[in-house]
C-alpha cells in the first residue's frame, strides 16, 4: 500500500474536521476513514484507494454502543458484527439482524468488522478489485461485467455498474425499516437507510450511498418490530466463508394464520438492497402455502434482467423468498 | 487403439525379467508431463526384510507426526521464515500483458530509498500473462513492493489468446512457432471404431470441460539465497526436491554445484509445483549475487497464481457404443489438454474402463498467452476420470443398469476383481443397498434430494534406486537417521524415524531425524508418489546394517557370535536366550568415540507399486437453490505395506478433501477480452472450507507387498463422485466443473421444461 499519515481523533467533531468539504468530490478519497479495516486494508493493498490519510474512528468513546429501549435499537457504527450476532435480545426482537450479521464472513471478519463498515464497504466485483481493470466504478468509461463475466453480477438495478450491494446487514436492516444517522461538518442529519443506498444510475456512479465527502455514518435506529417475525436467509456458494450470490431478509406479521404486514429485500441481486414493495403488499391477506410464495417470487423479481452469466439467479431468488417465507409461516 | 504414453496399468514389461531381477512401474515427470515406465530392478530378497507385520511396534502402526508439535506451535521453520543477518527482500515484478515487448525504466525504482537493487528478468518479450519481467531488492517487504511499483513499464501489447477458445478461433493471434492447437497422436485412422460405434446397440456421449486448477500451496514459491560472495552458499528453498536447487543455483551464482547447499527443513506444500529454483529463485540468486546479501523472494499471492504453474484443464469430447448387455464396444474421443504455452499432462482416455472395446482419441492441446501446467498430484489422472466416470454412468442410465453392474460388465478380467470387491465395500459403507436410485437418477419433485456416485483410480507409485542413507549411532547410545530427502507435509521425517528405532528396538523418540540438507545422502525429488517406496527401503537397509555392525561389537561382550543376537526393547540380547542381554547404553558405549555409522541403499524387494482405489460420495441437492452438500465421502484403497497408518489415512482424507474443492470449487477465471486474471487471491479463486467436508470413511486393503507411494490416487476419483451423485440426486449432469450451484440450477430448469 501507498503510505499515509494515520490520525486517531477522539470526538466526532474532530474526524468530521480532518474530513474533506461537502463539496470535495474529486478529492474526497484522499482521506479514508477506517473501522474494522476488514475492507478497507484490501483496498489499500490493492491500491484501490491511496488515501493521504487514515482516520480511525476507534478512538471516538460510545460509537460502539448498542442499546435498546422498549424493543427499538440504536446501533452504533462500530458495534462489531460479532456483538449483533450474539445479542439474545436482538436475536428474539430482529431476528433477520442478528442472522445477517452472523452470516458475514468468517468469524475473525465479525470479531473485526463493524456495522459502519459493513455497511459503506465497497463493491466486491472482480474487476473492480482488479487494479488494472478501470470500469465506470472506477472512473473509467466501460463497465466490464456488463458484457463480461458477470456470474456474480446484478440481474436488477443495474447499469451503468453493475455492481451487487455486497452487504449482508444492509438488506436486513432495511426490511426492518432502519434509519441512519449522519455526522458531517455542518451537523447531524438522519436518512432511511432504504434511500441511503444509490443506484448507480441516480447517484454518483462511483459511491453506493448519500454520504457527502465530510460525512460519516454514527449510528443505526431500528424501530421495534413487536408481533413480527424475521430471518435473513443467504444462500452462498461455499458457505464456510463467502459473499452472498442472493439473500432474503423477510419480516411477516401474521395474524389469524393471515398475513398482516410484510417485509421483503433481497440481497446479492441489485446494486442496492432490493425492496419488493409490490410483493409485501401481495402478501398481505394470504396465507403461506406454495401458490403465495410462487407469486410473491415472481413479484420480487419483476423486471430482473439477467446477464449472460447469472439468469441462476432468477430461481435461486425465488427459491430463497420460497424458504423464508415457508420457515416464517411453520416457525 | 490408445494413445502412446497413455498405458493401461496392466500392461505387460518389455520382457520376462532376467534372474535376479523385476520389473516395476513408476511414474517419472519431466517438465511436469508425466510418463509411466516399466523399470527392471534388482530383486535382491537376501537384504533385510520388513518381517511379520503383526510383530511390528511402530512401522504399519498409527503415530502421530515427530513434526507435528513444531508445526502446529509455529517452532518449524519454513523457508520463507528464514531470517539471515543483513538479508535483504525481494519481490518480482509481473507482466501486465499477455502477448508482447516491454521497456523497462528502472531508474526510478533505484532512486528510492532502501531500495538496493533491481534488475530486468527477461529481454523484454512477453508471451504469457503474469510472466516476470523485473524484480527488487530493499531492506523491507515494504520497499520492494514501492520499488517494483516505480518501475516504469512501457508495453507494447499484441493480440492475444487467454483463453482456448480464443485460441482455437480462425486468425487467432499465435502463441509459438508450433501453433495453437496441436495434435499429439499419432493414429489418424478411426475406421475401425466408426464401423464398432455404428454397430453399437446404444451410443452415448458427451463433453466435459475441466477447469485449470491451481496447486494454491499454502507456502508460496520461493527461496532465500544465503550468498555472501566468497565460495559457498547456502539455499533455502520451499522445493519437492533438495537436490534440483544446488545445481541450478550453482549456475546463478557462478559456484559449482557442490559449492551450494541446500536447505528444506519444512516446507508448504508443493502438490508437484515446486521442482527447481523457478524463475523466482534465478532472480534471487542474481540479487544475491549484485549484493553479496543474503536476499529472501517468496512470490505474493498474486504471482503464485499468475506464473507457479498449474493443473492443465481440458475438454473431453467422448462416445461410447455399447452392445445389448451394456457392454462398451467402441470409444470414439477427442481429448484436448489446456496447458498455456505448455503441453499439459496426458489425460490418459479411455481411464481404466473400456478395455476390451475399440478405442480411438484423438490427443489435443490447445496452447494460450497463460503459464504452462505443470505436474499436479496425480497428473492427467483427475482429468480423465471425470469425464470417463460420467460416461459410466450415462451408459447405465442409458442401458438401465445399476451403477455398479455397468463397471463390472466394463472392467478388465484382471482388474474386475479388485476394483468390484473395492467398490462393493464402498457402497456398503455409504448405504448403497438402501439407495433407491440405482439405474436411473431421482427425478420426483422433492425439495432435498441425495444421491450417490462412485469412482475408481489406480497409480504406480513405484520407487528407484536415488537415496543413499546413513544410520548413525554415537557412543552415548543416541541415533541419527540423516537423508537429504524432503517432508512435503507427508510424514517423511516420521517414518525415517520409525523405521530406525524400530530395526534398533528403540522408542521413537530416541532416533532423530535429519532430512532437507544437500549434504546428506542424495533423495530423489518427492514426484509420482515415489518418495516413500524409494527412501524407506533405503533408511531399512541403513538401519539394518547400522543393526549388524552394532552386533559385531557387542557380540564380544556377551560371548556369542554376531548372528545369535537379536533385539530386544531397549536391549541387545540372544536370539535362543534373551536373558542373556545387554542394555542399549551399554551396548553403545563399547562403540570408539566415531560412534558408527552406516549406509543404506534402495532394495527392490521392499518396495512395490500399483495401487487401485474406489470412492464414493453422498450428495444432497436442495432443487430451490441448487445447493449441494456433500454429506459422505468413502474410500477403499489397497496399499502393500503401511509405513504409518495415521499419516496414509490423512493422505487419502487430504485426496479427497482436495478433490472434493476441485469438484465443487475450484477455477481460474480470465478475462478473454481484457486479458486479465479475475480470480488471482483466495477470494475469489475459492477452496473448500471447513463447513464443506462431509463425513469421511477410509479403509485399507492390507496386501502383502512392500512399500508404495500413497499421494496420487487419493486424489483421481472424489470429484468425478460428487459430479456423478449429482446426477443421480436430481438427474441434471454438470457438464463443466466446478459443478456449482447455479450451473444445477440451470439445469433443473432444463429438466423441467423437458416435462
Ligand atoms: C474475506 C472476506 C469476506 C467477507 N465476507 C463478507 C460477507 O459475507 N458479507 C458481508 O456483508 N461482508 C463481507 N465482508 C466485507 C466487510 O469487510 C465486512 O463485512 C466488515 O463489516 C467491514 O467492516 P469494517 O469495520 O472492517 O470496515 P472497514 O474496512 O474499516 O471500512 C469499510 C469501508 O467503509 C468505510 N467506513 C467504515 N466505517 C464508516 C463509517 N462509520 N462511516 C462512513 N464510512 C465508513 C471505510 O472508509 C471503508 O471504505 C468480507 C470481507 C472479507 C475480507
Ligand atoms: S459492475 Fe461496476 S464495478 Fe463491476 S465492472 Fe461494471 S462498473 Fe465496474
Amino acid at each position: 500500500m501507498k503510505n499515509f499519515t494515520y490520525v486517531m481523533p477522539t470526538s466526532l467533531e474532530q474526524v468530521v474536521e480532518l474530513l474533506p468539504g461537502p463539496r470535495d468530490l474529486k478529492t474526497r478519497d484522499r482521506v479514508k476513514v477506517l473501522a474494522g479495516g476488514q475492507d478497507l486494508l484490501g483496498e489499500l493493498k490493492e491500491h484501490l484507494v491511496e488515501p493521504e490519510q487514515v482516520v480511525n474512528l476507534k478512538g471516538v468513546p460510545g460509537l460502539a454502543a448498542l442499546t435498546q429501549q422498549a424493543g427499538a435499537w440504536q446501533i452504533g457504527a462500530l458495534a462489531t458484527l460479532a456483538a449483533l450476532e450474539e445479542n439474545a435480545a436482538l436475536r428474539a426482537s430482529h431476528t433477520l439482524v442478528a442472522e445477517a450479521a452472523g452470516s458475514v464472513g468468517s468469524t475473525q471478519i465479525r470479531n473485526q468488522g463493524t456495522v459502519g463498515g459493513n455497511l459503506c464497504q465497497r463493491p466486491r466485483c472482480w474487476y473492480y478489485r482488479h487494479e488494472q481493470a478501470v470500469c465506470i466504478k472506477k472512473g473509467g468509461a466501460e463497465c466490464f461485467a456488463y458484457g463480461g463475466l458477470n456470474k456474480y453480477n446484478a440481474i436488477l438495478g443495474g447499469g451503468p455498474s453493475y455492481i451487487v450491494h455486497p452487504s449482508d446487514l444492509a438488506p436486513a436492516l432495511v426490511a426492518a425499516g432502519a434509519t441512519a444517522l449522519i455526522r458531517g461538518k455542518k451537523g447531524e442529519r438522519t436518512v432511511e437507510l432504504e434511500r441511503f443506498f444509490t443506484l448507480p444510475s441516480e447517484g454518483a456512479v462511483t459511491r453506493e450511498n448519500v454520504l457527502a465527502p465530510d460525512e460519516v455514518l454514527v449510528r443505526v435506529d431500528v424501530p421495534a418490530m413487536a408481533g413480527w417475525k424475521s430471518t435473513y436467509v443467504k444462500f452462498r456458494e461455499r458457505s464456510s466463508y463467502d459473499f452472498a450470490l442472493a439473500a432474503v431478509a423477510a419480516a411477516l406479521r401474521i395474524e389469524g394464520g393471515k398475513v398482516a404486514e410484510a417485509r421483503l429485500v433481497l440481497g446479492g441481486v441489485a446494486p442496492v438492497p432490493w425492496r419488493c414493495e409490490k410483493a409485501e403488499k401481495a402478501l398481505v391477506g394470504r396465507k403461506i402455502d406454495a401458490e403465495t410464495c410462487r407469486v410473491v417470487g415472481e413479484l420480487a423479481l419483476e423486471g430482473a434482467e439477467p446477464l449472460a452469466h447469472n439468469a441462476y439467479k432468477l430461481p435461486l431468488a425465488k427459491g430463497l423468498i420460497t424458504k423464508a417465507l415457508t420457515k416464517l409461516a411453520t416457525a | 487403439m490408445a494413445l502412446e504414453p497413455l498405458k493401461f496399468q496392466d500392461e505387460k514389461p518389455p520382457r520376462p525379467a532376467a534372474p535376479g531381477k523385476k520389473w516395476i512401474r513408476v511414474t517419472k515427470a519431466v517438465n511436469g508431463i508425466d510418463t509411466e515406465v516399466w523399470e527392471e530392478v534388482s530383486d535382491d530378497a537376501g537384504g533385510p526384510q520388513w518381517g511379520p507385520r503383526d510383530q511390528m511396534r511402530l512401522v504399519s502402526r498409527a503415530i502421530p507426526r515427530v513434526d507435528g508439535p513444531d508445526k502446529v506451535s509455529g517452532r518449524a521453520m519454513y523457508s520463507s521464515d528464514m531470517r539471515l543477518p543483513g538479508m535483504v527482500y525481494a519481490r518480482v515484478l509481473r507482466s501486465r500483458v499477455p502477448c508482447g515487448t516491454v521497456k523497462l525504466d528502472l531508474e526510478a525504482a533505484k532512486a528510492i530509498p532502501g531500495v538496493l537493487a533491481v534488475i530486468a528478468l527477461n529481454n523484454g518479450n512477453i508471451d504469457w500473462l503474469g510472466r516476470p519481467i523485473a524484480a527488487v531488492a530493499a531492506t523491507t517487504p515494504e520497499l520492494a513492493e514501492d520499488g517494483l511499483r516505480a518501475i516504469v513499464a512501457t508495453y507494447e501489447e499484441q493480440p492475444f489468446a487467454v483463453t482456448p477458445e480464443q485460441s482455437a478461433a480462425e486468425n487467432a493471434p499465435k502463441v509459438n512457432s508450433r501453433g495453437n492447437v496441436r495434435t499429439l497422436s499419432k493414429n489418424t485412422d478411426s475406421s475401425e471404431v466408426d464401423a464398432a460405434l455404428g454397430k453399437a446397440a446404444k451410443r452415448v456421449q458427451g463433453t466435459w470441460k475441466i477447469p485449470v486448477q491451481h496447486h494454491a500451496s499454502l507456502e508460496t514459491h520461493g527461496v532465500v539465497v544465503d550468498y555472501r560472495g566468497g565460495a559457498e552458499a547456502t539455499i533455502y528453498a520451499s522445493t519437492q526436491g533438495t537436490f534440483t536447487i544446488p545445481g541450478d543455483a550453482a549456475g546463478r551464482l557462478g559456484l559449482q554445484g557442490g559449492q551450494v547447499t541446500a536447505v528444506v527443513e519444512h516446507m508448504g506444500g508443493g502438490f508437484g509445483s515446486k521442482f527447481g529454483m523457478g524463475i523466482e529463485g534465478d532472480a534471487a540468486c542474481q540479487l544475491a549475487k549484485e549484493l553479496g546479501r543474503p536476499v529472501h523472494l517468496m512470490l505474493d499471492r498474486a504471482t503464485e497464481f499468475h506464473a507457479a504453474g498449474n493443473r492443465s484443464g481440458g475438454e473431453h469430447t467422448l462416445e461410447a457404443g455399447l452392445d445389448d448387455k451394456g457392454q462398451i464396444v467402441a470409444i470414439k474421443g477427442r481429448v484436448t489438454r489446456h496447458g498455456g504455452v505448455g503441453q499439459g499432462s496426458g489425460h490418459p482416455i479411455p481411464y481404466i474402463y473400456g478395455r476390451d472395446a475399440k478405442v480411438f482419441v484423438e490427443d489435443r492441446c490447445i496452447h494460450t498467452h497463460t503459464d504452462s501446467s505443470r505436474a499436479m498430484r496425480g497428473p492427467g489422472h483427475p482429468q480423465a476420470s471425470f469425464s470417463m466416470e460420467a460416461l459410466m454412468d450415462e451408459c447405465a442410465y442409458a442401458s438401465g443398469l445399476d451403477l455398479l453392474e455397468i463397471r463390472r460388465i466394463n472392467l478388465a478380467d484382471n482388474r474386475r476383481e479388485l476394483y468390484m470387491r473395492q467398490l462393493e465395500r464402498c457402497a456398503a459403507l455409504i448405504g448403497w443397498d438402501k439407495h433407491p436410485f440405482k439405474n436411473a437418477p431421482d427425478l420426483s419433485k422433492s425439495e432435498l434430494k441425495v444421491g450417490i456416485g462412485f469412482a475408481i483410480a489406480r497409480w504406480g507409485g513405484g520407487g528407484n534406486g536415488q537415496c543413499k542413507v546413513e544410520v548413525r549411532i554415537a557412543q552415548d547410545g543416541s541415533v541419527e537417521v540423516l537423508s537429504g530427502t524432503q517432508d512435503l507435509g507427508t510424514g517423511t521425517r516420521t517414518y525415517c524415524a520409525s523405521i530406525v528405532a524400530e530395526e534398533l528396538g528403540l522408542e521413537l523418540g530416541a532416533v532423530r531425524p535429519r532430512i532437507g540438507r544437500s549434504t546428506f545422502g542424495s533423495a530423489n525429488a518427492s514426484g509420482g508418489s515415489t518418495t516413500s517406496p524409494s527412501l524407506s527401503p533405503s533408511v531399512k537397509h541403513a538401519a539394518h546394517n547400522a543393526r549388524l555392525a552394532l552386533f559385531e561389537k557387542v557380540a564380544p561382550l556377551l560371548g556369542v557370535k554376531p548372528d545369535e543376537l537379536a533385539v530386544g526393547l531397549g536391549e541387545i540380547h540372544v536370539a535362543a536366550k534373551p536373558s542373556q542381554k545387554i542394555a542399549w547404553k551399554d551396548a553403545c558405549a563399547a562403540l570408539g568415540p566415531a560412534g558408527l555409522s552406516a549406509q543404506g541403499e534402495w532394495q527392490a524387494h521392499l518396495a512395490s507399486s500399483d495401487v487401485g482405489g474406489a470412492q464414493a460420495a453422498k450428495v444432497q441437492v436442495d432443487t430451490l437453490t441448487g445447493e449441494i452438500k456433500v454429506l459422505d465421502m468413502v474410500a477403499v484403497q489397497n496399499c502393500g505395506l503401511l509405513l504409518n497408518r495415521m499419516a496414509v489415512k490423512s493422505q487419502l482424507q487430504g485426496g479427497m478433501v482436495q478433490a472434493l474443492s476441485y469438484g465443487l470449487f475450484e477455477e481460474r477465471v480470465l478475462d478473454p477480452d481484457l486479458g486479465l486474471f479475475l480470480n488471482a487471491n483466495f477470494e475469489d479463486y475459492k477452496i473448500a472450507g471447513v463447513r464443506e467436508i462431509p463425513r469421511m470413511q477410509v479403509e485399507f486393503e492390507d496386501d502383502p507387498r512392500g512399500v508404495i507411494g500413497m499421494a496420487e490416487a487419493a486424489v483421481i476419483p472424489g470429484h468425478s463422485a460428487i459430479a456423478n451423485a449429482v446426477r443421480n440426486a436430481c438427474g441434471v449432469r454438470v457438464f463443466d466443473m466446478p459443478v456449482t450451484a447455479d450451473k444445477v440450477l440451470v439445469g433443473l430448469e432444463a429438466l423441467r421444461k423437458k416435462g
